[in-house]
Parts: structure tokens; C-alpha cells; sequence
């Protein structure tokens, strides 16, 4: 009867709570800080680790960019072999 | 704070298109190197630093549009004009495939026996995995669309079901086609029927790959609140580029593996 049905409802209730954990919404914490007149362009205004990925991108690009020149001119001048 | 007196989007400097060029002379370079001299070190580099543009040029977009609010309605307009734009010029270079097939299978040469299929090639039956194929991607076209639905009507717990769905049909895709290409009774190296079938149905796989990472991409955005009811262009233009490479799958289907076989 009712006993019986609140008792299922209870059940479910308390299966849908557990089986897994909200996601926060971030979006106005994140809309705040990157809104921040701090003069930061926005490739570095998320805080240090963006800094990070940036030095570790230009020191490949530099690096890449002198590797390549390095190859292309080996390549140009063939290796005789004795 | 200086305000500007328009509804339009004057970026921030960045480094990304520097990036991302030194990128393409590192992996064109690298390929020449790799062809002639077998290290994959100058490729692998520039393939390395393309993934690296791509992720913090677009993380930076998501925070120009959603976190800083400069996807103003005409800045969203030439966002949807660019998307177009892009996958016109995309189906152009899937016309030259298409061109390279009807070029050798309407005129078959003495070479290849004077038949399409040329003389010893084995086809594969259409109507099987390659008929399996065409339902799941027509599938992920209804789920896609009913994701579409679900963020237009606020129903989020829906909109990442759908979405979640649409990317595993894709997935799936993926897997049954990476499973014909290994029992195919034939290779790339099979004269212009190898080469015109691997070509064409290579890079629409790639491209599969590309949407599907697109979409999984905007399953986490919409995870994380990114999708307003009426403001979530960048799902769109993951639809939109996911139902371009539905629709070049069928043309596939219909040419090569059906009309073709």
C-alpha cells in the first residue's frame, strides 16, 4: 500500500544521490577573473601554469624553427660515403 | 578602463599563429626529412607544437566568448560565416577525391582489364559492414540533433546523454572502419582502385576523428555550464561539421562501395 511505495521512493532517492557527484558551475568565479583589469593578455590571465605552457610552447617553436634550418642545410650538402 | 563604443571583437595579441605556423614548417619540413632520411624527430616536433596551438588558441576563444563576453551577436554572425566557410572549402577538397574516382572508374583503362572493378580486385559487399557503417553515422545525426534539442530547451542531464551517445556512434564508426581496413582483400598499393578507395575513405575517417573530438570537446563545455538556451555556437559549428561528414560518408557509400563494387 502507501508504506510500501514510500519506502521504494525512499530507496531511489537515496541511489540517484550517491551514484555520482555534481559538477560546479564555475562559469561566474571564471567569468570574474578573467574579467579583471589586471592588463593581462588573455593568453596569460589564467595565472601561472598558463605562463608555463607559453615559455614551454616558444622555447619548442625557437628550438624547432633552428633544428629545421640545421637539417635543411645538412640535406643540401649530401654526405659522401667511403 | 577604456570601453569601446562597438559591438565588435578587437583581440589581444597572441603568439598562437606564429605557433601554429612554425608548426606547419616543422612538419612539412619534417616529412621531407622523413621520406629521404627515415627520423621521425623534425615531424614528431611539429606535430607536438600543432597540438600545443591548438588547445591554448582555443582555450583562449572560450575565454573571449563564454568567461569575457565578446560573442556579441555580429562577432557570433562572422563565427558562423567562418565555420561555413571552412567546410565549403572542406568540400571541395573531398570533390577532387571524388573527381580522381569517377576520372579512372567511368573510363576503366586496358590496364585494369577495362572493367570497374578492375580485374582482380575483390570489393567489399556493401551491404555489410559498410552498410552497418551508414546506420550508425545516420544515427548519430538524429542524436546530435536531439542533443541540439535538449540544450535549446535548458534540459541538461539530456543534452549530455545525447551528446555522450553521438560521440560513441562515432567511436564505433571508427573501430568498424579500422577493422575493415585490416581484413580488406586489398591495399593502397592496388592500382588506382587501392589508391582512389584508401584515399577518399582515409581521410573521411580522419575526419571522424576530427568531429568526434570536436563534439567530445563540447560534451565537457556543456559538463562545465559553458551552453546558454540560446548561446552555444560552439556546439553548432560541432553539429554542423559533424552532419558535413555525414553527408560525405553517403556520397562514399553510394560511389565507391556501392555504384564502385
Amino acid at each position: 500500500g502507501r508504506r510500501h511505495t514510500a519506502v521504494q521512493q525512499m530507496a531511489r532517492r537515496s541511489i540517484c544521490s550517491s551514484a555520482r557527484r555534481q559538477v560546479e558551475n564555475k562559469v561566474p568565479q571564471k567569468q570574474k577573473m578573467f574579467q579583471e583589469d589586471n592588463g593581462m593578455p588573455i593568453h596569460l590571465k589564467g595565472g601561472s601554469s598558463d605562463a608555463l605552457l607559453y615559455r614551454a610552447t616558444m622555447v619548442l617553436t625557437v628550438l624547432g624553427v633552428g633544428f629545421t634550418l640545421y637539417e635543411l642545410v645538412k640535406a643540401s650538402f649530401p654526405q659522401k660515403k667511403d | 578602463m577604456a570601453h569601446q563604443a562597438h559591438a565588435y571583437h578587437m583581440v589581444d595579441p597572441s603568439p598562437w599563429p606564429l605557433t601554429g605556423a612554425v608548426a606547419a614548417l616543422l612538419m612539412t619540413s619534417g616529412l621531407a626529412i622523413w621520406m629521404h632520411f627515415h627520423t621521425m624527430t623534425l615531424m614528431s616536433l611539429g606535430l607536438i607544437l600543432l597540438l600545443l596551438t591548438m588547445y591554448q588558441w582555443w582555450r583562449d576563444i572560450i575565454r573571449e566568448g563564454t568567461f569575457q563576453g565578446h560573442h556579441t551577436p555580429p562577432v557570433q554572425k562572422g563565427l558562423r560565416y567562418g565555420m561555413i566557410l571552412f567546410i565549403t572549402s572542406e568540400v571541395f577538397f573531398f570533390l577532387g577525391f571524388f573527381w580522381a574516382f569517377y576520372h579512372s572508374s567511368l573510363a576503366p583503362t586496358p590496364e585494369l582489364g577495362g572493367c570497374w572493378p578492375p580485374t582482380g580486385i575483390t570489393t567489399l559487399n556493401p551491404f555489410e559492414v559498410p552498410l552497418l557503417n551508414t546506420a550508425v553515422l545516420l544515427a548519430s545525426g538524429v542524436t546530435v540533433t536531439w542533443a541540439h534539442h535538449s540544450i535549446m530547451e535548458g534540459q541538461r542531464k539530456q543534452a549530455i546523454q545525447s551528446l555522450t551517445l553521438t560521440i560513441l556512434l562515432g567511436f564505433y564508426f571508427t573501430a568498424l572502419q579500422a577493422m575493415e581496413y585490416y581484413e580488406a582483400p586489398f591495399t593502397i598499393a592496388d592500382g588506382v582502385y587501392g589508391s582512389t578507395f584508401f584515399v577518399a575513405t582515409g581521410f573521411h575517417g580522419l575526419h571522424v576523428i576530427i568531429g568526434s573530438t570536436f563534439l567530445a570537446v563540447c560534451l565537457l563545455r556543456q559538463a562545465q555550464y559553458h551552453f546558454t538556451s540560446d548561446h552555444h555556437f560552439g556546439f553548432e559549428a560541432a553539429a554542423w561539421y559533424w552532419h558535413f561528414v555525414d553527408v560525405v560518408w553517403l556520397f562514399l557509400y553510394i560511389s565507391i562501395y556501392w555504384w564502385g563494387s
